[in-house]
């Protein structure tokens, strides 16, 4: 009988050996769900949004935005001033004397240059190298690279050739050095040299993919390889306690998939700016572990709700303002945003909900190529089509009835409000008569004569139940016959990109404070372009707004190129902007960005009335300063 | 013995090296890019061009014998062989940089999460779920065999219909059921535990009892089985004529043999049960192996599908080996 039990004695042998590994979690003033995880820390591989909410606590650039301004303005950050020449060619940035790295040294102009350069690099997996080419010679830099590799590889056909790699490496310094627009004269000045005028180049500089790394720690990490010639590199140093950045804070600890931990840094400049002693962010995938893990007070904020139930929870809190509702309207007429809002009532766990409206829009594609993949002629191809098929769609009902989630319907690509000095134009109203007509004009009276429309989406996400609703409003409003097709998302990326669909799910997140963020992808020569919509008048709108230099000028350019897309090309049709819900404490919590623009810094954060141990009084509430009513542009 | 287990250690390799094969062909089929992320944004084509040639993603043969080069350790030995290795560790030393680690079995890069290598998601994922596992093979075994022996010492009495309905509900119950409710239970409604985060070894309790169910409910039916069949045979019949009393019949001499099938069973169930599973981990927030395998097929990232299923596989050979190791020694019938 013994011997029966001796494998379950084993098996708690192991156990308990397994049991004793495990040190539990340590505690923080503020404890985070940032959405899932994190995929890296990498700045120059980044490319995920909650990536970037912690990249900005734990990195500065040479500007910063701030986020609690009512026009999400750029302000000075590693950067202490700056001057740009007449042409719009040559920016000249001062470094402030007192920026430091975590580590005590100070953060010089050739940390940039070491960061940009590795940014340039085809070695490393940068969804972003594009933004960098509008630097002079940084597309040349970054073709004769790839290319280099790609002969040094062949020549040396599975052998190692250590010596000739590392003359690659070192001719690929001196090239960057002499022919890339960045240079530094010395440790506190770095001058950036454009490949033409980019009048939102300042906003670029608060854009994570331009912070710093730090090049002493990560250059240890990079070896070039002697069979590829490529930067063999490791991640090693984004971990704790490698890791050195310049940010509000430093890594203290990371486990895969357990949780990150940030500690302030101490050698931060403006350690006015820290609000919080230590963050901590868990690693809870599942939606609904998320909510309950913030119901039992485990979690201060949780970044992305996302389970059904949000739409009654967002109810609720309706509910709530209906029953303060006097108040309500008061505070709101005084301009607050609406978290300030929040504060100023009751105190009600129905508070604990938000929606903001996040720098992102839904909508569908178009094909505007002349012929569809199978060879047949693309009835798309006619923009009076478009133009109908959009008109027809009740977009209110989606947004009211079927995603339910505080969002508003769209008319324009970029989202309202979210890009200072810029009004996006209104888009085309919803008007089935007007669609009917122009449809008939097109040649298809009451849908007669035109082909099986086919509606590609992917899975998940209540992607269908749109596809569904916008079905419905084409057969009913228009008489068309509409066939849904549901693919995986990773076939759907493939279509998309081969421009292989008819009409097809799409959105859009914007990642700088500038329309093109959003409109470029409309440019006929554009790699996001998976449309095929080629129109030379919206290319030269948009080419002359790059050599506008006058902003109020150069926004109308922008303006009337989206006027094109929106109201009459239509090679797309905007469906509603993104909102996101998010569930945090108003009373308790301070330092989640209400703005438009949605991109949140996780370094801001700090519990209200709470003492830090930088030894500063307790922590009040950041808020958006009220804007005198009629007084919004600037 | 020895033979046995030589022969199982030698065709190890082989059976890896099918299982690679038949993995990464698969694996391949997965439509679209693993560099692609599933946002609206795609990087210039020249880009896409430069990272495939990087991860050698761009012609199956390609990534098929480099990755094999590489994680069968052969490309370590050639470097090692040539000198290759020594004359780059003197150049890494004459830079002034730390060397580079070379692994002798190197797995590859995560293609999704770009900071962390396979081996080292292995590492910090493996130990979870094997905790998990290991209890709740644990538990099941426990409540298994007790629930078996209780319900065939009294064939179709009241205890042995009742321990056959809660083996029912343990089978055809998901886990993200049962795992829901005692969520609701434990956490939330009474305060004990934690969400969202591995505090401690208490934590594990609640995922392993989740995991145990369906392993109880079949380890109880097949003790139950076993039981009833030994307790026909006519060595029990000797053992009660002899006047061995009823609890030393069931116990002594019928469980050791009704024990076999559950012992084959506890093999595989092992190997299951620690390579963790997907919706427990996901409903306890619990950082183990489980998830990666349907993750990693969604984000089609190669080198941790073929780094997960590697690993289950070399852990059902092995296990697999102790349970015949394990039966040879308790039934030495068995040559």
């Amino acid at each position: 009988m013994w011997k029966l039990l001796l494998p379950l004695v084993l098996v708690a042998m192991l156990l308990v050996g397994v049991g004793l590994m495990e040190p539990a979690s340590p505690r923080a003033d503020v404890v985070v769900i940032n959405r899932g995880d994190c995929n890296t820390l990498d700045l120059q591989q980044m490319s995920w949004l909650q990536d970037y909410r912690v990249a900005a606590a734990l990195y500065e650039g040479l500007l910063n935005s701030d986020r609690f301004s009512a026009e999400f303005s750029s302000v000075p950050g590693v950067a202490e001033s700056w001057n740009i020449s007449e042409d719009g060619l040559v920016y000249t940035f001062k470094l402030r004397g007192d920026a430091k790295w975590s580590n005590g040294k100070p953060v010089t102009a050739e940390d940039f240059r070491y960061s940009w350069r590795r940014a340039l690099l085809p070695d490393l997996k940068n969804d972003y190298a594009t933004l960098f080419r509008l630097i002079q010679g940084a597309g040349e830099f970054y073709r004769w690279r790839a290319e280099e590799l790609k002969k040094f590889e062949a020549e040396s056909a599975g052998a190692a050739r250590p010596v000739e790699a590392r003359k690659l490496w070192a001719e690929t310094v001196r090239r960057f050095d002499e022919t890339v627009g960045v240079r530094a004269p010395d440790a506190r000045t770095l001058v950036v040299t454009l490949e033409r005028p980019v009048a939102y180049f300042l906003e670029l500089m608060a854009f994570e993919s331009f912070f710093p790394v730090y090049g002493p720690v990560v250059e240890r990490y990079e070896q070039p390889s002697a069979v590829t010639g490529r930067l063999e590199f490791s991640s090693q140093w984004t971990r704790p306690p490698l890791l050195v950045s310049n940010g509000k804070f430093r890594l203290e600890g990371w486990r895969f998939k357990r949780d990150m931990l940030l500690v302030r840094n101490e050698h931060y400049w403006n350690q006015a700016d820290i609000h919080a002693d230590s963050i901590l962010m868990p690693s809870v995938s599942d939606p609904n572990a998320q909510v309950m893990a913030f119901q039992t007070r485990t979690v201060d904020w949780l970044t992305d709700m996302v389970p059904d139930y949000r739409a009654e929870m967002l109810a609720e809190k309706e509910a709530f303002y209906r029953e303060h509702w006097d108040e309500y309207q008061k505070l709101k007429s005084q301009g607050l945003d609406p978290v300030a809002i929040d504060r100023r009532l009751p105190p009600d766990p129905r508070k604990r909900v938000h929606s903001f409206p996040t720098f992102g829009t839904y909508w569908y594609n178009f094909n505007c190529l002349p012929a569809l993949p199978d060879g047949r002629t693309n009835p798309l191809a006619d923009a009076r089509v478009r133009r109908a098929l959009s008109m027809v769609i009740d977009k209110r009902n989606m947004v009211e009835n079927i995603r339910r989630s505080g969002e508003t319907v769209a008319g324009s690509i970029v989202p309202p409000g979210s890009i200072r000095r810029y009004t996006p134009p209104k888009g085309l109203e919803y008007d089935v008569e007007g669609g009917r007509k122009l449809l008939a004009e097109a040649g298809f009276p009451g849908g007669k004569g035109l082909p099986e429309i086919e509606v590609l989406f992917n899975r998940d996400g209540g992607h269908d139940l749109i596809a569904q609703a916008m079905k419905r409003d084409w057969e009913m409003n228009l008489g068309v016959t509409v066939r849904l097709v549901q693919k995986e998302i990773k076939v759907l990326r493939n279509d998309l990109k081969n421009h292989n669909f008819m009409v097809s799910r799409g959105s859009w997140f914007g990642d700088y404070g500038d329309p093109t963020t959003f409109l470029d992808v409309n440019r006929s020569d554009d790699n996001n372009n998976d449309r095929g919509y080629v129109s030379a008048e919206f290319d030269e709108l948009m080419k002359r707004s790059d050599a506008e230099r006058e902003p109020a000028k150069r926004m109308e350019l922008l303006r009337e190129a989206e006027a094109i897309v929106v109201e009459r090309d239509m090679p797309l049709v905007p469906l509603f902007y993104f909102s996101s819900t998010m569930l945090f404490d108003p009373d308790k919590l301070s330092g989640v960005s209400p703005h438009a623009r949605q991109k949140q810094d996780i370094g801001l954060l700090g519990v209200i009335g709470q003492k830090t141990a930088g030894g500063r009084g307790p922590f009040a509430p950041r808020e958006v300063p009220v804007v005198p009513a009629g007084g919004g542009a600037r | 013995m020895i033979r046995l287990i030589a022969w199982r250690l030698v065709q190890l390799p082989i059976i890896l090296l099918v299982i690679y094969s038949a993995t990464l062909f698969l694996a391949w089929q997965i439509p679209g890019s693993p560099l692609d992320t599933p946002d609206a944004r795609r990087p210039p084509e020249e880009v896409i061009r430069a990272m495939e040639a990087q991860y050698k993603l761009d012609s199956f043969w390609s990534f098929y014998w480099s990755y094999l080069d590489n994680a069968s350790g052969v490309r370590y030995a050639r470097e090692w062989v040539s000198g290759d290795a020594e004359r780059e560790r003197e150049a890494a030393l004459a830079a002034g940089k730390p060397l580079l680690q070379r692994r002798m079995f190197d797995l590859g890069p995560s293609l999704q999460y770009d900071d962390w290598r396979v081996s080292e998601i292995i590492a910090a994922s493996l130990p979870v779920s094997v905790a998990i596992g290991c209890l709740a093979i644990l538990v099941a075994t426990v409540v298994g065999v007790a629930a078996g022996v209780a319900g065939a010492a009294r064939p179709g009495s009241a205890l042995d219909a009742g321990t056959f309905v809660v083996a029912l509900v343990g089978v055809s119950l998901p886990n993200f059921v049962t795992g829901t409710v005692l969520l609701i239970l434990f956490p939330v409604a009474l305060g004990w535990g934690s969400i969202g985060r591995l505090a401690g070894p208490g934590d594990l309790v609640l995922p392993a009892v989740t995991l145990s169910l369906p392993f109880a409910a079949y380890i109880a039916r097949l003790t139950r089985m076993g039981m009833i069949e030994a307790l026909s045979a006519d060595y029990v019949r000797t053992a009660r004529a002899k006047g061995v009393s009823p609890r030393g019949v069931l116990l002594r001499h019928a469980l050791k043999n009704a024990g076999l099938p559950v012992l084959s069973y506890l093999g595989p169930a092992t190997a299951l049960a620690v390579t963790g599973s997907f919706v427990v981990e996901r409903l306890f927030s619990l950082p183990g192996l489980g998830q990666h395998f349907v993750n990693a097929v969604l984000n089609k990232d190669l080198f941790l599908i073929i780094g997960v299923v590697m690993v289950f596989a070399t852990l059902l050979v092995l296990l697999n080996l102790a349970v015949d190791v394990l039966y040879r020694w308790i039934d030495p019938r068995i040559g």
